[in-house]
């Protein structure tokens, strides 16, 4: 225990969809400047966590801090100035599609920031060489991009104004190992460079440890065991066992019924 | 107990025949009243900044220079038609005469406005809703939350304003060229003087005629645009949602339509 | 790309039809007469009955549009029917001009037209034509010729002698 107070928290956060709680008294909290991994399997609640988390779903009940600050009842004004600090790198990248790389990179520095042009664009071609794309890249459509290039370019867009804390949903999904492992290099490189907070979600353990400084299974919209990313191993919690091994031995006899 | 059972019985065969009534009520009702919300919404966000110029230039051309065509064809044919009807109907009382000022009423007063905007619900209402659609379910809407970008300042004030003030302007250009298609039917098919059809369309116009289907078209424009922002806005569930939301978009765009002429031209007539 | 390619052609088709919508709006505007004119100056004219006359209607002189009716209102002393014309500054009118309202055809709506007087001085604006003919009501006109005594079946039954007749005429019908 720390009596520093924490980056960001989730308190008693409950989420309810048709009468189901798919959070259920979220209670998780990040110290500044540490990486943490939230890890659980599907419908468990790890979307539903980092939407919240992003004002982009309002809590039932509980509370979501920022520096200690409330984020659940800001105006729509304040949130938007609140997120000049935060980073996000969405699943599917979430390139606006008829916007071109760099101008995609260098959205909020040219609609929210007020950063002229010519400016923007120097700073997002610089972001995209922190990910390795070239600026032949800067001037092309996202639909002329390989996902992994999507995901370097969704990268680069959420760390170039330099967030305090950054978010990543599902960083690896859909891309194949290589890339899989060269974005999770890029997002460790990225967090340590800006000695930004991160909260990541995925179910791909791999990644988890490579990333995260610290790890959180949620299971049944509640945090069912945190640790040192090196300690999952080692957990004695049965439902961390059960997914650690699935991750590690393969394929499960799916008509076991501790199939969680 | 007994009596209290006997009295609730009926109540609750009543009450089971009137729920779904009521349900589907309260859900009309619900869904009209998020329109308003969504609509008192996205107009604050058009009039007030941060505006995108960019974005309104960009939205100025899809929706009204791009429109251009198929507004001109739909306008050529039906003048073209209307002539030719109101010729043979009007020849019944003797009427053939004043074909070119019936037309040129008809035309500037009614399917100049409504036409040009069926045609922009059809496209441009559809492909908003498609866009906007695809950018909810691709997260892009949410990732413009996160980029402290207001999506209604961004992406459904700037339609609105196309909507609005594109939509007129098609109606010009629609009220010209329907014109100039009942001209070239009653020039080239029913030998009447070029000269005399545009004099007598010019002298039957006053420019309420005008004026009205372009206040027509401003309130159509806004509905096109809007049911095409709000049905992608508030569309759900990957492509099918895109595609469902689409459908709606055009329906709904189309039936307001209708009925909002239906109530300017109420109001319109009454006043003058 | 081929979406550039769609773009250039939709651009060409768009400028195609604003082309054709600006030369048919000039043809029309050169044909139909209509030049901008230099502002407008309104008179009166009483009438015994207006008929269909309405605001809009055009005023003429010699045949040629000069004005519009811009207001027919009723004079309630005097039970006249008071249109207000709004005509081109560039005519002039003789004080003692005749103002005349003539109908467009049998179904058609009325217009006004001037006979210029011969008076030195001419009218000036907001000054009222004195000399003026009202609508003839063409249908009473026409009626009144058909059936010129106004009656109807007592003139010819008074006129003739008509018992042996009467029982005939059904018999004819069939």
């Amino acid at each position: 225990m720390t009596q520093t107070r924490p980056k960001f928290a989730w308190k008693g956060v409950i989420k309810r969809f048709e009468g189901r709680a798919v959070l259920d008294g979220l209670n998780l909290s990040v110290a500044q400047g540490r990486s943490l991994v939230i890890i659980g399997g599907s419908g468990q609640g790890k979307s539903v966590a980092i939407k919240t988390a992003l004002g982009l779903l309002r809590p039932d009940a509980g509370q979501i801090e920022l520096d200690g600050h409330s984020l659940v009842d800001l105006s729509q004004g304040q949130r938007r100035q609140l997120f000049s600090r935060v980073g996000v790198l969405f699943q599917g990248a979430a390139l606006f599609d008829s916007l071109t790389v760099w101008e995609n990179v260098a959205f909020r520095l040219i609609n929210a920031d007020g950063v002229p042009r010519k400016a923007a664009k120097d700073r997002a071609i610089e972001a995209l060489d922190q990910v390795r794309l070239g600026p032949d890249v800067a001037h092309r459509f996202p639909s002329e991009l390989s996902g992994g290039m999507q995901k370097r370019a969704g990268l680069a867009r959420a760390v170039v104004g330099q967030p305090e804390i950054l978010f990543f949903d599902e960083p690896t999904t859909g891309l194949d190992p290589i890339t899989a492992m060269a974005i999770n290099q890029l997002i460790s490189d990225q967090v340590r460079r800006l000695g930004s907070t991160a909260i990541s979600i995925t179910h791909d353990l791999v990644s988890a440890q490579m990333i995260g400084d610290e790890i959180a299974m949620l299971h049944e919209g509640r945090i069912r065991w945190r640790g040192l990313a090196r300690d999952l191993g080692q957990a004695e919690d049965p439902v961390v066992r059960r997914y650690a091994d699935a991750a590690r031995l393969g394929p499960v006899d799916l008509r076991s019924r501790e199939i969680v | 107990m007994a009596a209290a059972k006997a009295r609730r019985a009926p109540n609750r065969l009543r009450s089971n025949l009137v729920r779904p009534l009521g349900r589907s009520t309260l859900a009309a009702a619900r869904r009209v009243g998020a329109v308003g919300v969504f609509g008192a919404r996205a107009t604050i966000a058009a009039l007030s900044p941060p505006w995108f110029p960019g974005q309104i230039r960009r939205q100025f051309v899809a929706i009204g220079f791009f429109s251009l065509p198929v507004v001109g064809l739909t306008a050529i044919f039906t003048g073209a038609a209307l002539a030719l009807n109101i010729f043979t109907g009007g020849g019944r009382f003797n009427a053939e005469q004043v074909m070119p000022q019936i037309v040129a009423l008809g035309i500037t007063r009614e399917l100049g406005p409504v036409l040009a905007a069926l045609m922009l619900a059809g496209r441009v209402s559809a492909a908003i809703a498609a866009e906007i659609g695809a950018m909810r379910a691709t997260e892009q809407i949410d990732a413009m939350h996160t980029l402290s970008t207001d999506p209604f300042s961004y992406l459904v004030g700037p339609r609105l304003l196309a909507g609005v003030l594109m939509l007129p302007l098609l109606t010009l250009v629609a009220d010209t060229i329907g014109v100039a298609g009942g001209w070239l039917a009653a020039t080239r098919v029913l030998d009447f003087s070029s000269a005399a059809y545009i004099r007598n369309t010019i002298d039957v116009l006053q420019g309420w005629d005008i004026v009205s289907g372009l206040i027509k078209a401003a309130v159509f424009g806004y509905i096109v645009a809007l049911m095409g922002c709000y049905h992608g806005y508030t569309a759900k569930g990957g492509a099918r949602g895109v595609g469902r939301a689409t459908t709606r978009a055009v329906v709904s765009s189309a039936i307001l339509i209708f009925a909002s002429d239906y109530l300017l031209t109420t109001v319109f007539t009454q006043a003058s | 790309m081929s979406g550039a390619r769609e773009a250039t052609a939709e651009t060409v088709m768009g400028t195609i039809v604003l082309v054709l919508t600006v030369a048919f709006l000039t043809y029309s505007l050169s044909v139909g007469g209509v030049h901008i004119s230099r502002g407008n100056y309104e008179i009166g004219a009483k009438f015994g009955e207006a008929g269909a006359l309405a605001p809009g209607a055009a005023v003429s002189v010699a045949g040629v549009k000069v004005g519009t009716v811009s207001q027919v209102t009723l004079d309630p002393k005097t039970y006249m029917a008071i249109a207000k014309l709004s005509i081109d500054t560039s005519v002039k009118l003789p004080a003692d001009s005749t103002a005349k309202i003539t109908s467009d055809g049998l179904l058609g709506g009325a217009h006004i037209a001037i006979a210029p007087g011969a008076s030195l001085e001419d009218l000036q604006p907001g000054g009222e034509i004195e000399n003026t003919q009202g609508a003839v009501d063409l249908l009473g006109l026409i009626g009144s010729v058909i059936r010129p005594q106004g009656g109807s079946g007592e003139a010819v039954a008074s006129s003739a002698p008509a018992p042996p007749n009467q029982p005939s005429q059904p018999a004819e019908r069939h």
